[in-house]
């Protein structure tokens, strides 16, 4: 090649645009739709001038190895060298007009290898991303693309980059759809799954860009977190991670912590026993549920029933205490649980059903007993406890990657979230083309039964016309009940839901054609793209003149933007398509933002199967999912800022053990606490071999102490919120005994180090370790914090800060006086009228 | 806690919130000495002297004087807490703000909102009832307070005071989010303990004229020591009832030396039944100088402050409050249900009414002495500066009166800047200054703690 290709010049002259045929035409549009839409204000002006340079740039000329050529020329030289540690505190900066040229070599790059031209909208998007910002791209706008731009020019600057996506197979599409794309650039490319080898994943790990979950990469941050030989650890250094789906995984999926568990021989006996109890048990007579049901509890005839009928005495006393635990853990599983809701039983096993993806959750366990006692209840055998080995929240592990960027479909309304516990900014990329999807208003009934006939009725309708209907519902069971009643009607349907993901790929792809009617749960929301006309497009225009694929939602979730997500199934890339929401007001959201009074008030008009119209319902609706987003923030906020000092706690001890692992630094513990024992070795096995033993019983006590730790915050976790009764701050106490605690860790992984010693044996080949072992599958547990046990009080508060209660009772004395007799008043009047015990107080 | 404080300046981040805040609060205190235009010093100085003791007094006290001075901050922080107490009332009976609260983060903001708008909407309200009031007042001496009344200067005074009120507002706000502590209490706190070098050097004064004898002094400042120091130990004092979770393992090792309780403060209710017992015994007078009737004169002339009778009641009111508060804001039943929700249980007790019972009977012991403790704070010094009055007491008043010597029945007639509710109030409001501030430390800087911790760990 005699003539270096030089690459993106930067603004051509107008003339010179429509130069090459073919490219021409998409230039001219795309220029069009620059110039048209400006909903975003002015901070999307300077991304469009550069998105119009990168437009304008030709490399049709360029053979495919002069573009894996100028893409390694600008590798060493005209990138910024700064370190990641640096960039941390700069966010990305790159020298003007690199963009372009990356871009543009991205783009031709994609062109010729994965046959796609990225829209003005994917490259604004790509640009948004390359700044460190959250890049919002309406539904069907091609996101996987626009991942691809950020993340080659990340990886063509020598920094490892995740794309974290949805789902494990999402990993694998993205990964294998837009690998040509990178290795035309000569940049490697590999993904991640679940339940990959060593060798791969850490194969994987080591290429330009990766594929894979967050959970994954957390994962796998953990489990190097316990290896005791550097060899076994998969992970580099975190560089850059765009996340796919952002407001999920930074939002939604943050309040569940990722917990790496060991196995542990739970010796508890006679589970079956107490299932058996808390099946005869009765709801509100012998048990009670609180308002969140969350946690449940015997009431005092139920602890006189359950006591004659294990024959345990006293169960707050003595060593029958023991048994409190295991019989709440079968009370929650008999009651609050419930099958093809909460979980589904699989193939001899009980296994999870994630509630905002409505995905099993692989290899996710309730905590505690909670897990043996669901099993025992469906007569699964019960499979092992476990114990905590490592932990960490999403959040947490996201922010150790220095450079974070991301996309999705509904930033805007997290905008605040994403901002203060990220730092990111979101940027809307207005569609490639205006969406005409026809969005109606929520029709609301009374009661469930009234809903579920309006829904059969409406696919009914739909379906007569040949249109493709897509119903998203609230849970397996539900899914199933309403395939059952369409199949009596004579209606074809296909089910989507946790118990056949296997097949979720075919149905998705058939989803859209003629005739086609789908019953889903959460499962046909984010990632899943339904072509109108079949997977080939074949009926697209017909599809297209009865209206596209009308989306119908049975309930509305806990967030407006998963509403959004299924509305987004419809009417993508430009696609006619409708959605609409049928809804009752006994759905869980709206009852529990206790609007049922709302509800009850209602039914004493004659029941009818007409939808409630009036604005008052609606408004409470949309308030039931404002309370629901609210608890879920509440949520979040509450786990990360408990995760908070536990994170700083396992950075120091991963640091002190990846040390002694990489045999950066030596102990000296036994030496000098054992001496005579450790000098007789010596002269036996030789000072290298009992290094070893002690660097390696050293890994071992850290882990053993950190696993207790771990475990021991969680109980406290739970306990603490007592504290507010003396007008303290759980999460100030909570974080003031963890750093006690710390403090004592490090005595006590010592006294751990010399007690394995003491009772070791060595001989001249060393230690059987196998014996010492303390690790095993992982696993992932759910647990929720809520440190609000006692309803804030603002008398109490009064009383606790004493400047501004004596000022406030200064002032306003008469008015509390008449409070407090108004609440004590009211405390007697439903003492008197409950009768039996305290229940109910307002 | 000398620690706390080594730590404050080792750490630059902290360093620079101290230095701010004490900015702000020195902002806050330069504020305090702006008078408000119209308003005639001399004269509104002689008013407030002669309001000492009353309830004006102790709002006095609070905004560090400027209420007395009528400068810009003579409202202060007051509007912004009545606004927040009537919207936390509000937000009990009016299903909207209810509503509002439980949407999280979100809704609480829009509350946040709407105090502030309370606050300014409060303050002109305030501003101009004052205006009023300082219009138709006249000094002891006869002068008027304000020499131009008129429409002029009421506008002024509400511009003026709401404007000061909204900034004061502001203040507290940015020291809460960029300073130590919370702002809002830390400018209470201010505004209370900026009297006591004045104090001091005035006693000081006293003992150079001779009116006041070193040995007086001496007595004071030991009682004073000894007020203060049973006042910190009391209101620490809690009875800890051991709890046990359904979870934890029994007889499993716990770390950092906590193991789980239910805290029980021997005095729940804080400051708060003082203030209320105050404000009752001065309902009687309030109502006496609005109704001439002969009945009422005799019982207003019997509870007149610094008689037996006073103090007796009084004391009786501080203990009816004291019960009558922990009654409101801790309720056994609650606690004990939700205890059981959380699995928790009081080893050997059942849990729901057994439980409540047991709490309650324990909350009941510790409240009298919790009450008693609180009744004599607030009646000791009062006694010490005015005197026991025996000599109204009937039948053996007389008798006593003469017997008894007379710094018992006449006091020390000292003037005593710290009466026992303001010493309650100000070790209260330093108690929680220093609680809050020790919190943000564990919550923003443990990198430090825990760094020291390691390296004591590791020798």
């Amino acid at each position: 090649m005699e003539d270096t290709p030089k690459v993106g010049t930067g603004r051509q002259a107008p003339e010179c645009r429509q130069g090459s045929t073919g490219l021409g035409q998409a230039v001219a549009k795309a220029l069009a739709f620059l110039r048209i839409s400006d909903g975003n204000g002015g901070s999307l002006t300077p991304y469009r001038e550069t998105a119009l340079e990168i437009l304008e740039s030709n490399l049709e000329h360029l053979a495919d190895t002069d573009l894996a050529a100028a893409a390694g020329r600008l590798k060493p030289a005209a990138f910024h060298r700064l370190s990641i540690d640096r960039l941390a505190g700069e966010g990305s900066s790159w020298e003007p007009g690199l963009e372009v040229e990356v871009f543009s070599l991205v783009r031709e790059a994609a062109r010729r290898a994965v046959g796609l031209d990225p829209f003005a909208s994917q490259l604004i998007a790509g640009l948004a991303m390359a700044h460190g910002h959250i890049a919002e791209l309406p539904t069907g706008e091609g996101k996987t693309l626009a991942a691809v731009l950020p993340a080659s020019l990340h990886a063509l600057s020598g920094r490892r980059v995740h794309v974290l996506t949805f789902n494990d197979y999402l990993a694998r599409r993205d990964a294998a759809w837009m690998g040509p794309a990178y290795r035309m650039l000569g940049l490697t490319v590999g993904c991640v799954q679940e339940g990959m080898a060593t060798e791969e994943k850490r194969s994987a790990y080591a290429c330009d860009v990766t594929y894979l979950t967050a959970k994954e990469a957390g994962f796998d941050l953990l489990r190097d977190g316990v290896c005791l030989d550097p060899a076994d650890q998969v992970l580099r250094p975190f560089h850059v991670a765009l996340v796919d789906e952002a407001d999920s995984i930074l939002i939604d999926e943050a309040r569940i912590p990722l917990i790496l568990a060991g196995t542990t021989a739970d010796g508890f006996t006679g589970l079956a026993r107490l299932a058996e109890l808390a099946r005869l048990l009765r709801p509100g007579i012998e048990f009670d549920v609180d308002e969140d049901e969350r946690n449940i509890f015997l009431t005092e005839p139920g602890v006189a029933r359950a006591e004659s009928e294990l024959g345990c005495g006293n169960l707050f006393s003595g060593p029958a205490t023991a048994l409190l635990a295991p019989l709440r853990h079968a009370l929650h599983a008999e009651h609050l649980l419930r099958r093809d809701v909460d979980y589904i039983v699989r193939n001899g096993r009980v296994e999870l059903v994630d509630e905002l993806t409505g995905r099993v959750a692989d290899k996710r366990h309730w905590p505690d007993g909670l897990q043996a006692a669901v099993e025992t209840k469906e007569g699964v055998r019960p499979g092992c406890g476990g114990s905590i080995l490592g932990s960490i929240t999403l959040q947490h592990l996201l922010r150790l990657y220095p450079i974070l960027c991301g996309m999705t479909a509904t930033a805007v309304s997290a905008a605040d979230e994403l901002k203060s516990v990220y730092g990111l900014e979101v940027v809307v990329v207005p569609p490639n083309r205006p969406s005409v999807r026809i969005d109606d208003d929520d029709l609301i009934f009374a009661d469930r039964r009234t809903r579920d006939q309006a829904v059969v009725a409406e696919i009914e309708r739909a379906h007569a016309t040949g249109r493709p209907v897509v119903v998203g519902t609230g849970s397996v069971e539900e899914s199933e009940q309403l395939a059952a009643t369409l199949e009596h009607l004579g209606i074809a349907c296909s089910v989507l839901n946790a118990r056949n993901d296997e097949q979720e790929a075919g149905i998705i792809a058939e989803a859209g054609d003629l005739g086609q009617v789908t019953i889903s749960t959460n499962m046909a929301g984010r990632g899943t793209d339904i072509r109108l006309g079949g997977h080939d497009g074949r009926n697209h225009r017909r599809v297209a003149e009865l209206g596209g694929l009308y989306v119908i939602g049975t309930r509305r979730h806990e967030s407006l933007r998963i509403d959004i997500q299924l509305r987004g199934r419809a009417g993508r890339q430009g696609d006619p398509g409708s959605s609409r929401f049928f809804l009752s007001l006994e759905d869980d959201l709206v009852r529990r933002a206790g609007i049922d009074r709302l509800a009850s008030a209602d039914r004493e008009t004659p029941p009818s199967d007409e939808p409630l119209d009036s604005p008052a319902v609606r408004r409470a609706v949309l308030h039931a999912q404002r309370v629901a987003e609210g608890a879920c923030f509440d949520a979040r906020t509450r786990v990360y800022r408990y995760a908070e000092v536990l994170e700083r706690q396992r950075r120091q001890i991963q640091e002190r053990r990846q040390e002694l692992l990489e045999k950066r630094s030596t102990p000296h513990l036994i030496e000098a606490r054992r001496r005579e024992r450790w000098s007789e070795l010596l002269s036996a096995h030789g000072e290298h071999l009992l290094r070893a033993v002690e660097r390696r019983l050293t890994l071992t006590a850290i882990d053993r102490c950190w696993a207790r730790h771990l475990d021991e915050m969680r109980l406290l976790r739970e306990e603490i919120h007592l504290v507010a009764l003396d007008g303290r701050t759980p999460i100030v106490e909570f974080t003031r005994t963890a750093i006690a605690a710390f403090e004592v860790l490090v005595e006590l992984v010592n006294t751990e180090v010399l007690e394995l010693f003491d009772g070791l044996e060595i001989t001249a080949d060393g230690v059987d370790w196998e014996a010492q072992r303390l690790r095993g599958p992982s696993a992932t547990w759910t647990y929720m914090v809520n440190d609000t046990a006692f309803a804030p009080n603002p008398l109490r508060q009064l009383a606790t800060h004493t400047g501004f209660g004596a000022l406030a009772a200064l002032l306003w004395s008469p008015l509390l006086f008449a409070w407090g007799a108004y609440l004590h008043w009211r405390r007697r009047r439903g003492r008197t009228e409950l009768g039996k015990g305290p229940t109910d107080r307002g | 806690m000398i620690e706390s404080f080594r730590n404050i300046f080792a750490i630059p981040d902290l360093r620079k919130r101290v230095i701010f805040t004490f900015l702000l609060l020195a902002v806050y205190r330069l504020g305090a000495f702006i008078p408000t235009p119209g308003v005639d010093p001399q004269a509104i100085a002689e008013f407030t002297k002669a309001a000492a003791g009353t309830v004006l007094g102790f709002l006095n006290l609070f905004s560090g004087g400027a209420l007395g001075r009528m400068t810009v901050f003579a409202l202060g922080i007051m509007p912004y807490i009545s606004a927040s107490i009537i919207l936390q009332l509000l937000t009990v009976v009016w299903p909207y703000l209810e509503k509002l609260s439980k949407e999280g983060e979100l809704g609480r903001r829009k509350i946040t909102q709407y105090t502030r708008y309370g606050t300014v909407v409060l303050s002109v309200i305030q501003s101009l009832g004052i205006s009023f009031f300082l219009e138709r007042t006249t000094a002891p001496g006869g002068a008027p307070l304000v020499p131009h009344p008129g429409w002029g200067f009421r506008l002024m005074t509400v511009l003026t005071l709401t404007t000061g009120t909204a900034f004061v507002m502001w203040l507290g706000e940015q020291i809460t989010e960029r300073g130590v502590g919370n702002g809002i209490s830390l400018i209470i706190f201010a505004g209370i303990v900026v009297g006591l070098p004045s104090a001091i050097l005035n006693t000081i004064t006293d003992i150079k004229t001779g009116s006041m004898s070193i040995f007086t002094v001496v007595i004071l400042i030991v009682f004073m020591v000894i007020v203060v120091a049973a006042i910190v130990y009391m209101e620490r004092a809690q009875r800890r009832i051991p709890i046990q979770y359904a979870k934890r393992v029994v007889g499993r090792r716990v770390y950092g030396g906590q193991s789980t309780y239910l805290p029980l403060r021997l005095n729940t209710g804080g400051v708060i039944p003082v203030i209320f017992a105050a404000s009752i015994m001065s309902f009687p007078q309030t109502l006496g100088q609005m109704i001439q009737h002969p009945w009422l004169k005799r019982i207003t002339q019997a509870l007149a402050w610094g008689e037996p009778m006073y103090n007796l009641v009084y004391f009786l009111s501080i203990i009816f409050f004291c019960y009558f508060y922990t009654s409101i804001i801790f309720n056994p039943e609650d606690t004990a249900e939700n205890m059981q929700k959380f699995g928790g249980f009081i080893p050997g007790i059942r849990p729901g009414k057994r439980t409540a019972e047991f709490i309650d009977k324990i909350l009941t012991r510790i409240t009298l002495v919790g009450a008693i403790y609180l009744a004599l704070v607030a009646i000791l010094p009062e006694i010490l500066i005015a005197g026991f009055k025996v000599a109204t007491i009937p039948v053996i008043g007389p008798s006593l009166d003469a017997v008894l010597p007379r710094w018992f029945t006449e006091g020390l007639g000292v003037k005593f800047y710290f009466g026992g509710t303001s010493l309650l109030i100000v070790v209260g409001v330093a108690m929680d200054t220093v609680q809050q501030i020790e919190s943000q430390l564990v919550m923003r800087h443990y990198d430090g703690f825990m760094r020291r911790g390691r390296t004591r760990g590791r020798k």
